[in-house]
């Protein structure tokens, strides 16, 4: 028996096809192309368009697991076409459909606004109370290897949208904030140099927030990238229910600022040795 | 060419977003019989309180009421609410501890292959499981062979 | 702070209602095993009501009634409201569901104040 993960063999792409000006549902097509070890999803996409399906359209840039362009639903999991190897998923016939969750604007193409406005609502920022040392800073703020930590994981978003087209309660509620964005919402509360928990509260701690996540876990096993939104909104419940009975950070985690004569003292100190030659 | 206005599709999953779960993870799974079992028992709670209220139609009503569920259909009825109540309670308790953070471990740098907060505490998810399987059978032996 | 709040309570009834409806199987379904009588003599009328006119049972009910009701509604309230429905509807669930909330409360404890009062030999 040879290794269906490997062999180069030819696939069956049911690729769903929607052209929003012919259309009103979308409908299923079907091609066949010869598939090698180590083709993407991707890849196959632009053999099928240039050899057998001009008007084939989807969206996608970096190829490489950075943009977060080219999320789709590839054998009924949400995945990006390009770090998803056709072989790899070890089927002759190879489903792709546009994300789920999210208006399908034409083919593979799905129309990810919602996902950047609520991405937008949380205030993804930091937010420090003294507007003026932002305008003007004085100094640095200061982190510890530990402190970034904290959040430095959720930071690696990059907001492909396929935790939203995981989880079970956007499935239903268009106003659920989201695995992504509520995870965006700890990294930055959770941040030192941030404090702007109170300013955040209007827009999370709200019925469509943290609380409409049951710990159901897809948002997590769908994120290319380990960022696990739902420990990340888990934390952010932690965080809002430590806030309300006023066992929330002290100190709203104002980081000390190190004056910038003591900044290029460290950096002297830890200037590399003198030239030699 | 064509008159038809140009309108996307929408591709919200629906209801079927939460009953199908699909090649998703296990918790999955426990999140659609949590919330199952749920409306169960809030459903059966309402019953219960309207059912024990007939104790104030007075004895005849009360008795004739309990002989009927002494029946062995009410029997096995009665043991899918304790099975349900069992399991909604326990997986609970899971949710309870790793809603508010705890058993998932602590934030780290994401390096492939990727661990996740939900791998992390498939341990206890699993602890939790058997130890509602065992109650759930040892409830059921003591119901059925008092 | 206010859905916080409602989500604390969901969760800090939960000890709550895992004693005393542990208490409450006890009593009603395991009687054979913690009682030595059998299920169908713990559901007999006189038993009900002699079980009734305790006050600590009296307690035990309506908090456990309390704390049920509550916990079941808050999740259920959160099911409904997960359906698609625009913000003014939404208010109408809460709104519903508290008073739905409210008046089983007060049957369910009409019930148990009817049997802790049910006069003695009548």
């Amino acid at each position: 028996m040879s290794d269906k993960t490997t062999t180069p063999r030819e696939i069956t792409f049911r690729v769903r096809r929607f052209d929003p000006d012919v259309d009103t549902a979308p409908h299923w097509s079907e091609y066949r192309q010869h598939v090698h070890d180590g083709m993407t999803v991707l890849e196959a996409l632009h053999q099928l368009k240039a050899e057998q399906e001009p008007t084939l359209s989807w969206r996608s840039s970096c190829r490489m697991g950075v943009c977060g362009s080219c999320g789709m639903f590839v054998n009924d999991l949400p995945q990006l076409a390009c770090q998803t190897q056709v072989l790899h998923l070890g089927t002759d016939v190879v489903t792709i459909a546009p994300l789920p969750n999210y208006d399908n604007v034409k083919d593979l193409v799905p129309d990810l606004a919602p996902l950047i406005e609520k991405h937008a609502a949380v205030k993804p920022y930091i937010i420090y109370l003294d507007q003026i040392e932002i305008d003007s800073p004085t100094g640095e703020f200061i982190q510890t290897p530990d402190q970034r930590e904290e959040f430095s994981q959720f930071t690696h978003c990059i907001k492909c949208g396929l935790c939203l087209a995981a989880c079970p309660t956007v499935a239903t509620d268009p106003l659920f904030l989201g695995p992504q964005a509520l995870a965006q919402a700890y990294r930055y509360t959770a941040d030192n140099r941030d404090c702007g928990m109170k300013e955040r509260i209007s827009a999370i701690d709200i019925f469509h927030g943290p609380y409409q996540c049951h710990l159901a876990g897809a948002c997590s096993q769908a994120c290319p990238k380990g960022v696990d939104p739902a420990f990340g909104i888990q934390l952010l419940k932690r965080a809002l229910v430590l806030d309300s009975i006023g066992f929330g950070k002290k100190k709203p985690s104002v980081a000390k600022i190190m004056p910038l004569a003591d900044v290029v003292k460290a950096i002297e100190e830890f200037a590399p040795p003198p030239r030699t030659v | 060419m064509n008159s038809k206005k140009s309108t996307a599709y929408n591709n919200r999953l629906g209801i079927k977003g939460w009953v199908y779960a699909g090649k998703y993870t296990f918790e999955r799974y426990l999140y659609l019989a949590h919330r199952l079992t749920g409306m169960g028992l809030i459903a059966y709670m309402l019953l219960h309180i309207l059912e024990t209220a007939n104790r104030m139609r007075g004895v005849v009503a009360w008795e004739g009421l309990m002989g009927l569920f002494a029946l062995p259909l009410f029997k096995m009825i009665e043991y899918a609410l304790f099975a349900a109540a069992v399991f909604h309670a326990l997986n609970g308790v899971r949710l309870l501890m790793t809603e508010l953070g705890f058993f998932l471990g602590r934030p780290k740098e994401p390096v492939y292959p990727y661990s996740s907060s939900i791998k992390r505490h498939r341990p206890l998810t699993y602890i939790i499981m058997a130890l509602a399987s065992l109650i759930i059978i040892l409830g059921g032996s003591s119901l059925f062979f008092p | 702070m206010r859905e916080t709040r409602l989500w604390s309570w969901h969760l800090l009834v939960i000890p709550i209602i895992i004693v005393l409806l542990g208490l409450h199987f006890a009593i009603m379904h395991y009687a054979p095993v913690f009682y030595g009588v059998s299920v169908e003599e713990a559901r007999n009328f006189e038993t009900m009501i002699e079980r009734g006119k305790s006050v600590s049972q009296l307690v035990l009910y309506i908090l456990l009634l309390a704390a049920a009701l509550y916990h079941g509604l808050y999740g259920l309230r959160g099911i409904i409201r997960e359906l698609p429905m625009t913000p003014a509807l939404g208010k109408i669930v809460d709104i519903t569901v508290i008073c739905v909330g409210l008046f089983i409360f007060a049957f369910g404890t009409y019930v148990t104040w009817w049997t802790f009062s049910y006069p003695v030999g009548g």
